[in-house]
């Protein structure tokens, strides 16, 4: 209330500022009388903090959610949510995104690379809760490409500076053999092949983990060995009705993408079988193969500790116990043999026992890749003496020699007739 | 391994990629016409020559910048300014600058096998297994400044 003013009318002194519309006035509150009353424009001076600021000068930026990252974000709660996670997935998903998102890299990435740091984000905060997620599932619901998936992961990766834990193989066994079509009788499902969920599981386990054992799952895409086992648990539980299936027909009933490396990864699987069914007395007189071996996985899997190594022995280990032999040989030929002999107790005298294979990786059991031979270095030097069998072939014939005369004829006078003298 | 029965290793450098300038403009179209052994990337802007001896991929670039990858190398790398001199055979008034070893990739041979994920866990953070995109183990090293690749063979990049 500003002091010393008075109403004009009524002589009040309670006069109030008030405001009608833009327009300041000095009101008395008695009587209502407009004492006085401001100007209706203002100078650009008079503005002064008044002035209007633009969007990128103003705080507001930075408070604020860019429209392309409140998309992610909602992106990543959608695919948190299409994947059924928990909700604390989902918070920690989101707090990545937006970490991620302070980066000016991938503030000014392309649309793709920031789509797919979507499935990043949601990739890594299941393998940190140990939750089975593989790359090519996210890949497949962003339709986005395996090779800027993987580019971005390991950016995204590298700048947040996390430690993202290995997939879990026994986790991702079950999720996968989870979503195999065959626990119930359907129209596309006949009943043989219907099989008890628990009982594949566990076998499917155990052929994972043999493979793994053997060197056939380091290095490799997981998801083609995991489906070659399903397929050798599901048949071996069943073996009279379900040998005449194949493996691509096993997926279809399932359901199932067949992924191309599974019909190698089986191979491979059933040659590690068949290596330690014959370790077995009573499998070794029924000389088995890659088709019968099947009905006796149950078998080969309840023993598959003591098999694998009766049936393989170690790469290393053999090599230098084979130069330690050579050594010994070297020195006294005798005592070696006789060690030789003697180390194998439990084998029948007479009878030279099968070697058994080397437990390697299945790139080192192939044999090497031939090198091109450099072509041989050629010592002709042109100077060398002509036998009498080739002497003919440099000598011209009578024809040849007029051709060769006329033509030299020919050129002589194109000579002449280019220099006229 | 034990200690008396150490085996010696060979550390193999198969690819050795370096850059030079030729402080001039190159005409990438004079060079994809009339160069021998050449590839002509116009999307990219780029021309590709591959030398047989010594094998080198040189990536011309218009600007001058030449990027050479040279294969098998055995003895010193001495025959990359064969590739400049080719191309001052085209024409250009070429000169040989700021040449410069960017990248250099050595291979080693293990005498054992190597179960990756085992090592993945007992070298964590530092190393990066991913089955699903590459079949080694990433381990980068600070203090060799280099990025190792270790394959189940046994063999590291």
């Amino acid at each position: 209330m500003p002091g010393g003013g008075r109403c004009p009318d009524c002589g009040s002194a309670e006069l109030v500022d008030d405001s009608h519309y833009s327009q300041s006035q000095l009101v008395c509150s008695d009587c209502g009388c407009v004492v006085t009353e401001g100007v209706l424009t203002t100078t650009f001076s008079d503005e002064g903090n008044l002035r209007e600021v633009t969007y990128s000068r103003s705080t507001g930026e930075n408070e604020q959610v860019s429209r392309s990252q409140q998309r992610g974000l909602r992106r990543v709660r959608d695919l948190c949510r299409v994947l059924q996670l928990p909700s604390t997935f989902e918070d920690t998903a989101v707090a990545y995104y937006q970490q991620a998102y302070r980066h000016s890299g991938i503030r000014a990435a392309r649309l793709q690379k920031k789509e797919v740091l979507v499935g990043c984000c949601v990739l890594i905060t299941c393998r940190q809760h140990n939750w089975p997620l593989t790359m090519g599932t996210i890949c497949a619901l962003l339709y986005a490409d395996l090779e800027v998936f993987s580019g971005t992961y390991m950016q995204i990766v590298k700048l947040l500076g996390l430690d993202v834990p290995s997939l879990c193989l026994a986790d991702l066994v079950k999720t996968y053999c989870s979503s195999f079509k065959l626990f119930q009788a359907s129209p596309s499902v006949p009943a043989k092949y219907v099989e008890d969920k628990e009982k594949m599981l566990s076998r499917t386990l155990q052929l994972v983990e043999l493979a793994d054992e053997t060197w056939l799952v380091t290095g490799r895409h997981p998801l083609p060995v995991i489906t070659a086992a399903t397929f050798l648990a599901w048949q071996s539980l069943q073996p009279s009705e379900r040998l005449t299936c194949s493996l691509a027909r096993f997926c279809k009933l399932a359901n199932v993408d067949l992924p191309c490396p599974a019909s190698s990864r089986l191979q491979e699987l059933l040659a590690v079988l068949l290596r330690m069914a014959e370790q077995l007395a009573w499998l070794q007189v029924l000389r088995l193969d890659k088709r019968s071996v099947v009905k006796h996985i149950g078998d080969l899997l309840q023993h598959r500790h003591t098999l694998v190594r009766k049936a393989f022995r170690d790469g290393t280990a053999e090599l230098e116990a084979g130069e330690k032999q050579q050594q010994g040989w070297g020195k006294s030929p005798g005592q070696g043999k006789e060690e030789a002999a003697t180390s194998s107790l439990d084998r029948p005298e007479g009878k030279r026992p099968a070697s058994p294979a080397l437990l390697l990786p299945p790139c080192m059991l192939k044999p090497p890749k031939r090198i091109c031979p450099p072509p041989p270095i050629s010592t002709v030097t042109g100077d060398e003496d002509i036998s009498d069998s080739e002497i003919e072939q440099y000598l011209r014939t009578p024809q040849e020699v007029r051709d060769f005369q006329k033509a030299q004829a020919a050129r002589q006078a194109a000579i002449g007739v280019s220099n006229p003298p | 391994m034990d200690a008396a029965s150490d085996v010696a290793l060979d550390i193999l450098i198969t690819n050795v990629a370096c850059v030079f300038r030729t402080r001039c403009h190159l005409k990438l179209r004079k060079i994809a016409l009339e160069g021998a052994n050449v590839i002509y990337k116009r999307d990219v802007g780029k021309v590709l020559m591959k030398l047989r001896k010594p094998r080198i991929t040189a990536t011309i670039w218009s600007s001058g910048k030449i990027i050479c990858t040279e294969k098998q190398v055995k003895k010193k790398l001495n025959l990359v300014p064969d590739l400049a001199r080719s191309l001052q055979e085209l024409g250009f008034r070429v000169i040989f600058t700021d040449f410069k070893v960017v990248n250099i990739l050595a291979v080693c041979n293990m005498p054992f096998e190597i179960r990756l994920p085992e090592f993945t866990k007992n070298n964590r953070p530092h190393a990066s297994y991913e089955p699903e995109l590459h079949p080694a183990v990433c381990y980068p090293t600070k203090s060799l400044r280099a990025a190792l690749q270790v394959f189940q063979q046994g063999v590291s990049q």
